[in-house]
């Protein structure tokens, strides 16, 4: 038994002693040229969980390669609210596009030089090109027909490359599929290609069992590429992969990125997250120099805005959240039905309740973001039926769907009950939160109204697709890309596929069709087929982009296949404690990583 | 064939049909759970911002991971993998063998969840003989009492406590991960100070929650023991207390290693809520990230490592006993 407590006691003393310790020294943090050094803390919020044993690699999903630290891509792309093509340079300093969007021509920056000292090349960027081809890339595209695919690269010089469209089913956002593609070392990527790869490629775009057999070999290439793993780290990036554990992945500074001088911090550290919980805490301590996107409760923001040197920047986020109705449903197939459940709803204070800080209420439905919605439809945005709260259209709208009340209760029109029963996965607070607030306001007039939540967000989305659901919420709007913006409404969820440009409609509760729209519209009068306009969003200019995006917008608004509750916001948390130079509120840099925002020399070490 | 050995053949044979049996049944239900990983990654990335080809891009590539083939050809792979210790692939780490996962995750659960069980069992059972022999008094209530209730709080609400204080409260512990990295890894006084101050939370809630277990078992234990014939026939005889001190202990002490033995079985499952609210990325974390990414083989893996892991130490526990315990093995020897 002495023995015993013996042990425990030096167990107790070790706890002791180590929960009280900060002992040993940490690598060097010295300060250098270019902003004055330091330690910059951050999370990737789109890649909750740091894998140790994860490859060097920016294809793999769990690899140890950060996007905008050291992993990088030709240009970044610019959060525009219309034009999809603006950019902020990366590997390429500039770029020219040709007006018919038919090629681009990249020059790469004169002076980047990879980690290793070695120059950043046309040939690696051909190389990354060939890489792009087998991990589903939507300029690199093997797939026949497929919509913005290249047709040929050419490496004109050593810092020039020219890439040109395919222009049989050509697609506005051409220059965006190209530019926004990393770039890999070829002196140590090289072998992960076959070197008749460029010739199987040519042979993929052909028809037949050969091409077929082509296609096959570059997709599977696609799973190589990803378990590919470099013996050491080599960027072009401002900084190198240094070590990496389960907590957390530590980078430094890469001496040989073309713009090291205004690089200030000296180290880079990732730390390791799960859930929303843990950024919260990070945040509350002051752990943290940037956050990307997180939801969090008004209680949670109001004590991440209390810790010293918060600095919360807000900005366009091309998502809009919707409630969306089956509409092979009754009583939901009843547009009447749709509008007097918009008339009864107040986004106002749903918003307030469920997203406060990370959404703005939608004015109305459009299937646009408020902010380019401004910019695509001009003053016909205020035509629009705004559906403010109004509970004597609501009536009368359920009137006419011949819905009736009863002791101050709605039921169907047969005189059954209905109950509006909306669905969401768990764990998403703020769609719950929103359902519920829907309900009570439901309720209140008269809909009875209920709340479902199911395991979690798989589940939900396999469900929803299957039809399963009344009522359901569902992401819209998502821009900059005309196309991108209306295929959420017309797209697959409400039967409409475009294969190799051509439009097909299934049957409601057919193939992924769980919205059950009708094929065809009437709009001001013209018979409209909303997903053949929408898969002409593909290919137009801005311009006449605009005429199509009102149609779409008026049959959004009138037959309300989704009731638009509010559009997001973009919400960075950044913290000035340390460093200084974080983008301005509404910035287009917001949807981009801060490593990017530090290879361009904004952050600053604060004085 | 000795006694022992013809019970570890028993055993053996027994647990290897239970873990096929186990692993059968575990593989019908994980792949039968319904959700599509890849949509509900591809959807989470649309909400976070992300355009609809990067989201696209970013997930595209998990199909290529996904099992093949009908229920019935992925279930003769899966047992015909078993045999050569290949669980297949990780959807979530793509390419990488749900072995190499799961044996780089094991570590840091086993780590923390032994000392946590160790530290418990030896305070525990300390506790338990003072609370057995002071039953009357103050402080043998208080022990009680103390065990009573550690044991009938949650583990998850002690971990959430514990966090609140010693991150939030009172920062003096880190918040997750294993070891701060600007440590160089190795045997240097920084690093391992580290690894211990990042385990300490996850440890010590450990041991609390487990404490209360064992002290109620023991004090239970020592308390028949007491009141055995042999213990009044010592106490007769004049002995010193100390030694019937030792027969008491000796004696209470067998059934407890009993439910050690067993409790080394959840070494790789047993601090699932520890692990997730502290953020240590041990087997637990691991098994809650699987299930929500429907990554169907680490899922099985993890499901199987900790069956496996329950198996064999219920085996050594029941050989344990027949090694430490005479009166089973001379009974045995009797009745062979």
């Amino acid at each position: 038994m002495k023995r015993l407590a013996a042990v425990v006691a030096l167990l107790g003393l070790t706890a002791v002693t180590a929960a009280c310790s900060g002992s040993g020294t940490p690598t060097n943090q010295s300060s250098s040229g270019g902003g004055g050094g330091g330690l910059f803390t951050t999370i990737d919020v789109n890649r909750p969980g740091i894998d140790a044993s994860g490859p060097a690699n920016p294809y793999n999903p769990k690899g140890n390669s950060f996007l905008g630290y050291n992993a990088m891509k030709l240009a970044w792309v610019k959060n525009h609210l219309t034009d999809p093509n603006q950019f902020y340079p990366g590997i390429a300093e500039s770029w020219e596009i040709a007006p018919d969007n038919s090629a681009i021509t990249i020059k790469l920056q004169p002076n980047n030089k990879w980690s290793d000292g070695k120059p950043v090349t046309a040939e690696d960027v051909r190389l990354s090109i060939g890489i792009a081809y087998t991990q589903g890339s939507t300029a690199f595209a093997i797939t026949p027909g497929a919509a913005g695919a290249a047709a040929d690269v050419e490496v004109v010089d050593d810092k020039t490359v020219k890439v040109t469209q395919d222009m049989t089913n050509p697609s506005s956002k051409f220059a965006r599929g190209v530019l926004d593609t990393f770039v890999a070392p070829a002196h140590i990527w090289g072998s992960v290609l076959p070197a008749d790869f460029w010739d199987k490629l040519k042979a993929s775009r052909g028809e037949g069992a050969d091409a077929e057999k082509a296609r096959e070999e570059i997709t599977a290439l696609g799973e190589k590429i990803i378990t590919f793993a470099p013996e050491k780290d080599v960027s072009a990036g401002p900084f190198i992969l240094e070590r990496v554990n389960p907590g957390e992945a530590l980078l430094v500074k890469n001496k040989e990125f073309y713009n090291a001088a205004n690089v200030a911090p000296d180290q880079v550290k990732f730390l390791n997250y799960t859930g929303n919980e843990q950024i919260w805490n990070y945040l509350i301590s002051g752990k943290l120099d940037h956050a990307g996107f997180t939801a969090a409760p008004a209680d949670v923001m109001n004590r991440i805005k209390q810790a010293p040197g918060t600095n919360i920047i807000k900005g366009f986020s091309p998502v809009a959240v919707g409630m969306a109705f089956n509409q092979t449903k009754k009583p939901y197939d009843n547009v009447h039905v749709r509008r007097g459940l918009a008339y009864l709803i107040d986004r106002a204070e749903v918003t307030k309740v469920a997203s406060p800080e990370g959404g703005n209420a939608a004015v109305t439905t459009s299937g646009i973001h408020q902010k380019p919605a401004q910019e695509w439809l001009g003053a016909e945005l205020n035509s629009l039926e705004p559906y403010n709260p109004d509970p004597a259209k609501a009536e009368e709208e359920f009137k006419q769907a011949g819905l009736q009340k009863k002791d101050g209760k709605w039921a169907l029109a047969d005189g059954s009950p209905w109950k509006v029963t909306m669905t969401a996965p768990s764990g998403f607070s703020d769609w719950i939160s929103a359902q519920e607030n829907i309900k009570g306001q439901l309720v209140e007039a008269g809909v009875d109204a209920e709340v479902v939540t199911v395991a979690d967000y798989p589940l939900y989305l396999e469900e929803i697709a299957a039809g399963k659901y009344d009522v359901g919420f569902w992401l819209i709007a998502l821009g900059p890309a005309p196309y991108d913006i209306y295929q959420r409404l017309y797209g697959a969820s409400n039967g409409w596929t475009n294969v190799a440009g051509k439009i097909k409609h299934a049957e409601p509760g057919k193939s992924g069709n769980w919205m059950g729209g009708a094929e065809k519209v009437e709009v001001d009068g013209t018979e409209i087929n909303p997903g053949e306009l929408t898969g002409k969003l593909n290919s137009v200019s801005a311009e006449e982009a605009k005429p199509i995006m009102l149609q779409l917008a008026k049959a959004a608004n009138q037959d309300l296949p989704v009731i638009q509750l509010w559009d997001y916001v973009n919400t960075q948390f950044t913290n000035t404690s340390r460093f200084t130079g974080f983008p301005e509120q509404e910035s287009d840099l917001l949807r981009l990583p801060a490593g990017v925002w530090i290879q361009l020399g904004m952050v600053k070490k604060t004085p | 064939m000795t006694v022992i050995a013809r019970r570890l053949a028993g055993h053996l044979a027994r647990g290897i049909v239970m873990i096929l049996v186990v692993a059968t049944i575990s593989f019908f239900i994980v792949r039968n759970i319904p959700g599509d990983p890849v949509a509900a990654r591809y959807q989470k990335l649309l909400e976070q911002g992300m355009s609809p080809e990067a989201a696209e891009r970013a997930t595209a590539v998990m199909y290529g991971f996904l099992p093949e083939g009908t229920l019935w050809q992925q279930y003769t792979d899966y047992m015909a993998g078993l045999f050569r210790f290949d669980l297949g692939v990780s959807v979530t780490h793509p390419g990488s063998p749900v072995t190499s996962v799961l044996g780089e995750a094991a570590k840091w659960t086993v780590l923390p969840v032994l000392a946590g069980t160790l530290l418990s069992f030896l305070v525990g059972v300390i506790m338990g003989v003072y609370a057995a022999i002071k039953r009357s008094g103050k402080l043998g209530d208080f022990l009680a009492i103390s065990g009573s209730l550690l044991h009938g709080v949650p583990q998850y609400v002690l971990a959430l406590l514990m966090g609140a204080i010693f991150t939030t409260l009172i920062p003096i512990l880190p918040q997750g991960g294993t070891a701060d990295i600007l440590f160089e890894p190795g045997f240097n006084a920084g690093y391992i100070g580290s690894l211990i101050e990042h385990a300490t939370l996850p440890v010590v809630t450990y041991a609390l929650a487990s404490y209360g277990g064992w002290i109620l078992a023991m004090k239970s234990s020592v308390v028949t023991v007491l009141g055995d014939d042999f213990i009044l026939a010592a106490e007769l005889r004049g002995m010193r207390r100390s030694i019937i001190f030792r027969y008491v202990a000796r004696n209470a002490i067998l059934p407890l290693f009993t439910i050690l033995a067993l409790s080394l079985g959840l070494l790789f499952g047993g601090a699932i809520f520890i692990e997730k609210i502290f953020n240590y990325p041990g087997l637990g974390f691991l098994l809650i990230d699987s299930v929500v990414n429907r990554d169907y083989a680490l899922m099985g893996g993890a499901f199987l490592l900790i069956t496996a892991a329950i198996i064999v130490a219920n085996i050594l526990a029941d050989l344990f006993y027949t090694v430490i315990d005479p009166r089973v093995r001379s009974g045995e020897e009797a009745s062979a």
